[in-house]
């Protein structure tokens, strides 16, 4: 990776002289605190409210804005005749602000509909998946942390996309496969073994189709890939295996009627057993000022003690400034487990600004 | 004093009654209606009807004009539609059209670039481009 980040920037510095360069970003001060919550005391874990996943973005009851707060930079280098590369580099707070390459690809565009991409990207999993880190284009403080709880979020690959129309609506495809290995997965790591692991998905296969209709928007996905790991060196064994498959399945359906709108999620991931997650949400704009109410679940499916909690969260986005929004959202997370608990129950207040530039 | 006056009101009106003309080269005979305009500009169509690329120009984004075509039009705020297209450019899927500074320079690229399309206030259309649609 360091080695194609290295060309990366050797790309984008060449050309310079031939190129059009353009810079971009976005930024989120989120700042918040644990108002109550049980914690999980079986794991010495203090009342928690894990805000995200993947980034284990964790809020105390000490006031914070550490977890939550970033700092991205695109820079996209326009070759011509439809080449281009972009590198997006992002900084958080909860990794105490090292900057690292969370997007390095190369794109070039076959014709007005179809386009080829090469490189580092995000694993488009969710609705939300590839535009998490950009605050500004959704309106909660965070997509549902429910739902976004995989713990590998980019691949290195190819992806295929169209963008066209049939008639009266609007399609956009894609197709990608690739690889991830992560040396060192930081939820898995950090929050639930406690110990070193390497998370490797690897032969991923996904599609995902995009259809858009004036109010009305529905995405649809299916991805597959082969788990490896291995916790403190040693591999994971599943049934005898050191490997295993696994399934995704989503259907995203988004109503928007001016002012009104509906955003619903609806998610399987198949492993060892079937992960169902979805959420529902719905806000009203009342100009600049967009109140908010969201619910989102996870259910492992099974017998006995598995993995279950819901968040039930309002919130307001204000869009003070042409470029900047602020936004405070109460979360109450349920946390139904013991066995497989994550952070147990906690009421939780954030806050934020997220700007675009 | 008095004129100036008078030109002052005459701009305060003429701003908050604008009309939005679409405009397209005068040789563009596609077919072009509401639904074709919307995804043009939202980066969801790429061609006319006649087969021809199609080349959405904006305009800066503090021109009263922009406003009017954002919220007419494409049925968005000015918010709505950055976050729309802060989705879009930060995954790769897309860019938003290029930003002329006036209505001039609108009708400049128009009137040259017979893949282009752009919106202007109504009063500032000349012969040189043709009215698609009125808003």
């Amino acid at each position: 990776m360091k080695l194609k980040t290295t060309l990366l920037i050797a790309a984008l510095c060449s050309t310079t002289a031939h190129a059009e360069i353009n810079i971009s970003g976005f930024a989120s001060i989120n700042g918040g605190k644990v108002l109550s919550g049980n914690g999980a005391p079986q794991f010495g874990i203090e009342p928690s409210f894990l805000a995200d996943y993947p980034i284990v973005s964790t809020y105390t009851k000490d006031f914070s804005f550490s977890p939550e707060s970033l700092i991205g930079l695109q820079v996209t280098g326009d070759l011509g005749e439809g080449l281009s590369v972009t590198g997006q580099i992002v900084a958080r707070g909860a990794n105490d602000y090292d900057a690292e390459f969370e997007w390095a690809y190369i794109s070039y565009e076959l014709n007005d509909n179809w386009t080829v991409q090469a490189g580092k990207k995000r694993l488009p999993l969710f609705y939300y998946s590839d535009f998490y880190d950009v605050g500004y284009a959704y309106v909660w403080m965070r997509p549902p942390a429910d739902n976004y709880t995989w713990q590998i979020f980019n691949y290195e690959g190819v992806n295929l996309l169209y963008n066209g129309s049939v008639g009266d609506w609007g399609l956009s495809a894609n197709i990608y496969t690739g690889k991830e290995d992560d040396e060192q997965n930081k939820l898995l790591s950090d929050f639930f073994f406690r110990a070193p692991t390497r998370e490797i998905w690897e032969d991923i296969l996904g599609g995902v189709v995009n259809l858009s209709h004036d109010w009305l928007e529905i995405r649809l996905t299916h991805m597959r890939y082969t788990n490896k790991r291995f916790v403190n060196g040693e591999p994971t064994m599943w049934n005898g295996k050191d490997t295993r498959d696994g399934k995704f399945y989503g259907l995203a359906v988004n109503a928007d009627f001016g002012n009104l709108f509906v955003l619903s999620e609806l998610n399987r991931l198949e492993l060892d057993s079937d992960f169902d997650t979805y959420m529902i949400s719905a806000g009203y704009r009342f100009g600049e000022v967009t109140p908010y109410v969201m619910y989102s679940n996870y259910e492992q499916d099974g017998d006995g003690d598995t993995e279950k909690h819901d968040t039930t969260a309002v919130g307001v986005r204000w869009n003070f400034h042409p470029s900047a929004a602020f936004k405070v959202q109460y979360d109450r997370v349920k946390d139904d487990s013991f066995d497989f608990a994550v952070a147990g129950d906690s009421k939780a207040l954030t806050f934020g600004v997220d700007v675009v530039f | 004093m008095k004129h100036l006056i008078y030109l002052a009101f005459l701009a305060l009106s003429a701003h908050s009654f604008a009309a939005v003309s679409v405009i397209v080269h005068p040789s563009n005979a596609s077919a072009i209606d509401d639904s074709t305009i919307n995804r043009i500009f939202t980066g969801k169509e790429k061609s006319f009807s006649n087969g021809n690329k199609a080349i959405p120009i904006g305009q800066d984004a503090a021109n009263p004009v922009t406003e009017e075509f954002n919220t007419k039009v494409l049925n968005k705020s000015s918010a709505q539609l950055k976050a729309y297209w802060s989705k879009l450019i930060f995954t790769g899927k897309g860019t938003p059209p290029k930003e002329a500074a006036n209505d001039a320079e609108v009708i400049q690229s128009v009137s040259t670039n017979p893949d282009t399309i752009g919106f202007v206030s109504s009063s500032a259309v000349t012969g040189d481009v043709k009215v698609v649609k009125e808003f």
